[in-house]
């Protein structure tokens, strides 16, 4: 069996498909979470169910919104579960007048059925069941109050087949039936003749020409505004039989509203919250946990442990897990490169990494419990004036905080942007924003250099972010020609709590990805790098007495790219100049890898980070890796949204050209100074 | 270009929506409207003859308007509200 679920945007088709399927699928509380079909199957159940992107009708505005109308019309579903959201009913309505004109089965599900009391509303299911003749669930897709009942329904066949209510007057009922018989089609396509839609005009005669003329005049609207119309005047006459709402003057979402979109206030508020997400991220979790796990992992001397803007230090030497394996190893007779492929390449590379997990976790839950809230939503609203001059719309803020955490999410997310140009210049734009994996870079060259004030320094690359971003923007506006008219049309959802059991399997499920990169990718370039490292051109080992690692095979790799960082890095790593490069060329794989390169060269014999750059060129050097190309992950994900090599080279050569002004001109402008 | 201050639409008389203030209340009359995808989407979100329409909240920076209508809330842009027309309730 196979079964679509649709609704309205953020009506919690997702939320839904979760529970029936027990996966955890991303949910948030903002229109347009999902942006492709996902498949699942139903537990103990043989069918499969896909979850599709909100519409609010089966015309399609947005690029994802024609995946729903291509999959209900050819996917050929057994069963359509059109899930209603019951706080608002004549919207959601609205799309199951369209759904119940298929020749499929419908059941609607009417969700959020736990905020019935809350919002004051009485519905009587029964008897608009009936009057729509299709079957109706209540069901809470977030508590699971009715999930059984519906799969009951759904298995047992318990359904109302789809009769075709008739909904509109008899004389707009008589064109639609006369056209069904004259061209032998379905209702569906009978009422798009109506519509005027162009897919349909084949189907429309003579006869049906001045029929349908006759009834323009008669009701004094076009078809397609006469049929929106009689579908909502249907609806708002259900309303009035069997639901009563009890509306409150003020809500609380007013009122939360009247301090998140204060005139004045708004913007200061949303620059502190999102201040205060790095701060608690960088500051308070980072410092306090990366050096103890590096500790944990490599051994220290004595312990150091950043507070805000304090350094707390234990004195007292730390046995890390390297040290420990490496003296083990030797004790039982292994090799010297043996070891240090060991100590230096596996567990020196992923410690590396793996000590920024907590201020990820925390970067992660922020975020999690901003989209699941509703703000994201406030911030879409309140910034689109500004972002709509320059080019790009209010809703390209969603991709970019996504993409805070992973850009291929956040290039995917750009689907939700109606006007073409404005998605293609978020998508360019998208990958400057610093993804979780760049973290550790800000992380590291901050904390090395510039100590307690580390998350001053992490901020200003944000700062730069921005600026670099709205730079770009106002030159893709000249290039793209730009549309006459652009929209933003978007739901402003209530505010909900937010879903702390959903949005901690969500860290979990994303710190395991993290734990998978660096188990696998890391690993393998980290263990590549240890090698390179440790043998010359012809294989004589790097003792690091008679031959330094700079007569390594990575060494003469890196050589051959040195110039391009000289400009950044100034005169100040010298001979060591190749280990910048090598480490900025793993960024292609995955950005974290760059800092695993240089603490993996750094163990080999290699320079310490303070050695290799001075605090300026550190920052020049930041800067390059943060906004050139992106990871590979991201060029195919970007690839799938533009569909073009040449575009996706484009936006590759330019990002790369940018950073690379940019890095130096901090490099040359430092060193003048 | 000066900006004119625009004059507040009284009750009962015509305008169009984009020139509501914030708490005030209209009932739509018609659309002119170039742009048929936007028309569409107006139509599938509830804007028909007939309905009623808050004007609810502005955003800090004047635009876009969170109107409120059909029982929820819609986020729109004033451009994109000039082509609705509009009797003030």
């Amino acid at each position: 069996m196979k079964i679509a679920l649709l609704g309205n945007q953020n009506s919690g088709k997702t939320s839904l498909f979760n529970a029936l399927t027990g996966s955890n699928q991303k949910i948030g509380n903002w229109p347009g979470v999902t942006i492709d079909r996902i498949e699942g199957k139903i537990k103990k159940h043989d069918a499969t169910i896909t979850d599709l992107p909100g519409v609010y009708s089966l015309s399609p505005y947005t690029s994802e919104e024609a995946i729903s109308r291509h999959f209900v019309l050819e996917g050929k579903p057994d069963l359509i579960i059109n899930i209603v959201d019951v706080t608002s009913l004549e919207r959601s309505l609205y799309l199951t007048t369209q759904l119940l004109e298929l020749n499929t089965d419908v059941i609607v599900v009417v969700n959020m059925i736990d905020l019935l009391e809350k919002k004051g509303i009485k519905i009587n299911l029964k008897g608009l069941s009936e009057a729509m003749g299709v079957t109706m669930v209540p069901v809470s897709a977030k508590t699971g109050d009715g999930i059984d009942r519906l799969l009951n329904i759904i298995f047992r066949h318990k359904y109302k087949k789809n009769k075709h209510q008739k909904i509109y007057p008899y004389d707009v009922e008589t064109f639609i039936q006369n056209v069904m018989m004259a061209q032998k089609c379905d209702r569906f396509a009978a009422v798009k003749v109506l519509e005027e839609d162009l897919e349909f005009r084949v189907l429309m005669n003579e006869e049906t020409k001045k029929a349908h003329t006759d009834i323009e005049n008669k009701y004094r609207m076009d078809g397609e505004q006469l049929v929106a119309s009689l579908r909502y005047e249907y609806i708002e006459k259900l309303k009035k039989d069997f639901v009563q709402i009890k509306r409150r003057k003020i809500t609380k979402s007013d009122r939360a509203d009247s301090i998140f979109l204060h005139k004045i206030w708004a913007i200061p508020i949303f620059i502190v919250m999102m201040m205060g997400v790095y701060f608690l991220s960088i500051a308070v979790v980072g410092g306090l946990t990366s050096n103890l796990i590096s500790a944990a992992f490599n051994g220290a001397k004595t312990l150091e442990l950043d507070f805000i803007f304090t350094k707390v230090i234990f004195d007292h030497p730390v046995a890390g897990l390297g040290p420990l394996l490496g003296n083990w190893l030797k004790s039982v007779g292994a090799s010297p490169w043996s070891v240090s492929l060991v100590v230096n390449g596996i567990v020196g590379g992923v410690s590396a990494v793996v000590c920024f997990v907590p201020q990820l976790m925390m970067l992660f839950l922020c975020l999690g419990i901003l989209e699941t809230t509703g703000y994201m939503s406030r911030i879409a609203f309140f910034l689109d004036r500004i972002f709509h001059k320059f080019g790009l719309s209010g809703k390209s803020l969603i991709p970019f905080i996504v993409g805070a955490g992973c850009s291929v999410p956040g290039v995917m997310s750009t689907r939700i942007i109606e006007d073409p140009n404005e998605k293609k210049a978020t998508i360019a734009l998208v990958p400057f924003v610093p993804c979780n994996a760049k973290l550790p870079i800000i992380s590291l060259i901050c904390s090395v250099f510039f100590g307690g004030y580390a998350f001053l320094f992490a901020l200003l690359f944000y700062f730069m972010a921005i600026i670099l971003i709205l730079g770009s923007a106002i030159v893709l506006k000249k290039i793209l020609k730009r549309k006459e008219h652009s929209t933003f049309i978007s739901e402003l959802p209530s505010y909900k709590a937010p879903d702390f059991l959903y949005i901690g399997r969500d860290v979990g499920d994303k710190t395991a990805a993290f734990f998978r990169r660096a188990g696998t990718v890391v690993v393998f370039f980290s263990v590549i790098v240890c090698i390179l490292t440790s043998f010359t051109w012809d294989f004589k080992y790097v003792d690091n007495v008679s031959i330094t690692v700079n007569q390594s095979m990575l060494a003469g790799i890196g050589n051959a790219f040195s110039w391009f960082f000289y400009p950044m890095l100034g005169g100040h790593g010298g001979e060591w100049m190749w280990v910048a490069s090598v480490s900025s060329i793993q960024g292609l794989v995955a950005k974290e890898q760059v800092i695993s390169s240089l603490r993996v060269i750094e163990a080999a014999g290699g320079p310490s980070i303070q050695q290799l750059f001075t605090p300026l060129g550190a920052f020049a050097y930041a800067t390059f890796n943060l906004f050139s190309i992106p990871c590979v992950g991201t060029i195919s994900t970007i690839h799938g949204e533009l569909r073009s090599w040449k575009k996706t080279g484009l936006i590759m050569l330019c990002e790369i050209v940018v950073a690379w002004l940019l890095a130096s001109f901090i490099g040359i402008w430092g060193a003048l100074l | 270009m000066k900006k004119q201050k625009k004059l507040l639409l009284r009750s009962g008389q015509d305008g169009h929506l984009s020139d509501l203030r914030r708490g005030q209340k209209c009932v739509v009359l018609n659309f002119h409207n170039d742009n048929a995808a936007l028309r569409r989407r107006l139509l599938d979100m509830g804007i028909t003859r007939g309905v009623v329409i808050e004007i609810k909240k502005i955003a800090p920076l004047g635009d876009p308007v969170d109107i409120s209508l059909r029982g929820y809330e819609l986020c729109i842009r004033k451009a994109d509200m000039e082509g609705i027309d509009i009797r003030v309730l």
